[in-house]
């Protein structure tokens, strides 16, 4: 009796075995194919989400040439060609040093302004063998407003022309077609126009992006200033407000937006935007970008 | 005694069973290649795993959709994003059988082969044939292989705006290393 019970567990377990055998390769091709860590790409299209930076930078040895304009207010009606007859250029060379680290320089019509960024990623939002929840990035810039002085008369410093901004990324893709971004932001001007303009300005970016198919996305963008001081002012300043839409094909990406602001860098449409959305202040613009690969062949 | 013998019987059984004739090759290189006037388009995984049967002349191949990479950093974004939806279907997979299998085919210097089998990308499957070789190379089991596929065959569309950059069929390499199973 015992021996037909040892009989009977050694045929289970040969038939078990047997089982496993031809428990086809594919369980054992998963066991042996190593986990990855997936980082989170494209959390948005481009490296800007409408006038802001977002999250995304040129990757290393990629070379990234924008050129922005923001048009007149739509309300010019047919006369001015709905603002197309007067506009603002922004444009700009963006280059990857490395994987995490992009440098770029800009000249804007608005002031006559030079900029110059550096934007730092820190993390990377990542599922898989590694979990991250966000990226993150930092981003910095210098702003040389290249106006002549008001003032030729009296003692003007060169140091009196700047301005710098310091911008924390914060972004999620929360899945293919959604991603958020929150950009914590402080400007520090040298020199404001009055004794009422603040010199530090304090404000907090919402950027957002839907993905309607593939190759194109719904944007938008709001800037909370914090303290933007419009008392006894005669220019009222507004928080900037924008929604576009990003089309992708290839090597370039376009973006088309209406928006309250004129200025495309952090320093002028964060604390100088002087356009009200509800009243006749809004604008086309459209920015474009051109990535160059200088990858040399593997 | 006799019930430990035969747990021994078993065991070792099992054991030879599994692994007994399995050959591996876990940095295994897949390309797909694409040449347009316009534009030449070359992504490479080093990391593909393939496992060989010697009892009955299966193989098969997964490649992780990440660890394909390209020259530029956008076509790598709009590989993953646009194309293969890397997130949705984030393997591609072979399963197939060496025609007229034998044994002695794996021992011979290389030779040509046929195989027959379903290629699963972008979550599609497909039955296919293709070419290939097989054999002793310097001392090493290697297998090789050279074939055409067409996207759109696998659900991948696209768009007729970047058609002229994209070329209708991309150009598959495969090449392998195997070393015995368990070493």
């Amino acid at each position: 009796m015992k021996r037909i019970h040892y009989i009977f567990i050694a045929l289970f377990l040969l038939i078990f075995s047997g089982n496993t055998y031809s428990q086809d390769l594919d369980a054992l091709l998963n066991a042996e194919t190593k986990p990855t860590i997936d980082y989170a790409t494209a959390t948005f299209k481009a490296s800007r989400i409408i006038n802001g930076h977002s999250i995304e930078q040129m990757k290393k040895r990629q070379l990234d040439f924008r050129i922005s304009h923001r048009f007149g207010p739509l309300n010019d009606g047919a006369y001015g060609l709905f603002g197309l007859d007067q506009s603002k250029i922004h444009f700009s060379l963006e280059y990857g040093v490395t994987d995490w680290l992009m440098l770029g320089v800009g000249r804007g019509s608005l002031n006559k302004t030079y900029d110059s960024f550096a934007k730092f990623r820190l993390l990377r939002q990542s599922s898989g063998a590694k979990r991250m929840p966000v990226s993150l990035s930092y981003f910095t810039s210098v702003e040389l407003n290249t106006l002549k002085f008001q003032d030729p008369t009296r003692t003007n410093y060169f140091s009196s022309r700047l301005a710098f901004v310091h911008q924390l990324l914060i972004a999620r893709k929360f899945n293919d077609k959604f991603s958020f971004q929150l950009s914590p932001t402080f400007i520090h001007r040298n020199l404001v126009k009055t004794e009422l303009d603040m010199n530090d300005v304090y404000a907090m970016g919402f950027g957002a992006r839907y993905k309607l198919s593939k190759r194109l996305s719904l944007n938008a963008e709001y800037y909370y200033n914090y303290n933007p001081n419009n008392k006894f002012q005669d220019t009222k300043y507004y928080n900037s407000a924008s929604v576009g839409v990003d089309i992708e094909t290839g090597g370039h990406v376009f973006q088309i937006m209406l928006t309250n602001s004129l200025g495309m860098r952090e320093g002028s449409f964060i604390p100088q935007t002087t356009d009200d959305w509800f009243d006749k202040g809004i604008h086309l613009g459209f920015n474009i970008s051109r990535v160059f690969s200088f990858q040399k062949d593997r | 005694m006799k019930k430990i013998f035969l747990v021994l019987i078993v065991l070792g059984a099992s054991f030879g069973a599994f692994s007994q004739g399995k050959f591996i090759a876990k940095n295994a290189y897949i390309s797909f290649y694409s040449s347009t006037p316009m534009e030449d388009i070359l992504g490479e995984s080093n990391e593909a795993v393939t496992i060989l049967d010697s009892s009955n002349g299966e193989i098969v191949f997964q490649a992780l959709m990440s660890t394909f990479h390209f020259k530029r950093a956008l076509m790598e974004e709009h590989f993953n994003e646009n194309y293969m939806e890397s997130t949705k279907f984030p393997k591609a997979k072979f399963k197939g059988t060496i025609e007229g299998f034998k044994k002695e085919m794996l021992t011979a210097p290389v030779a040509n082969i046929k195989i027959t089998g379903v290629l699963t990308v972008h979550g599609v499957d497909k039955t296919i044939t293709v070419p290939g070789t097989i054999g002793m190379e310097g001392g090493k089991l290697v297998a090789t292989s050279k074939f055409k596929v067409t996207p759109e065959d696998y659900g991948i569309a696209i768009p007729s705006l970047v058609r002229d950059k994209i070329g209708k069929e991309m150009e598959i390499t495969v090449k392998s290393s195997y070393l015995p199973y368990g070493q």
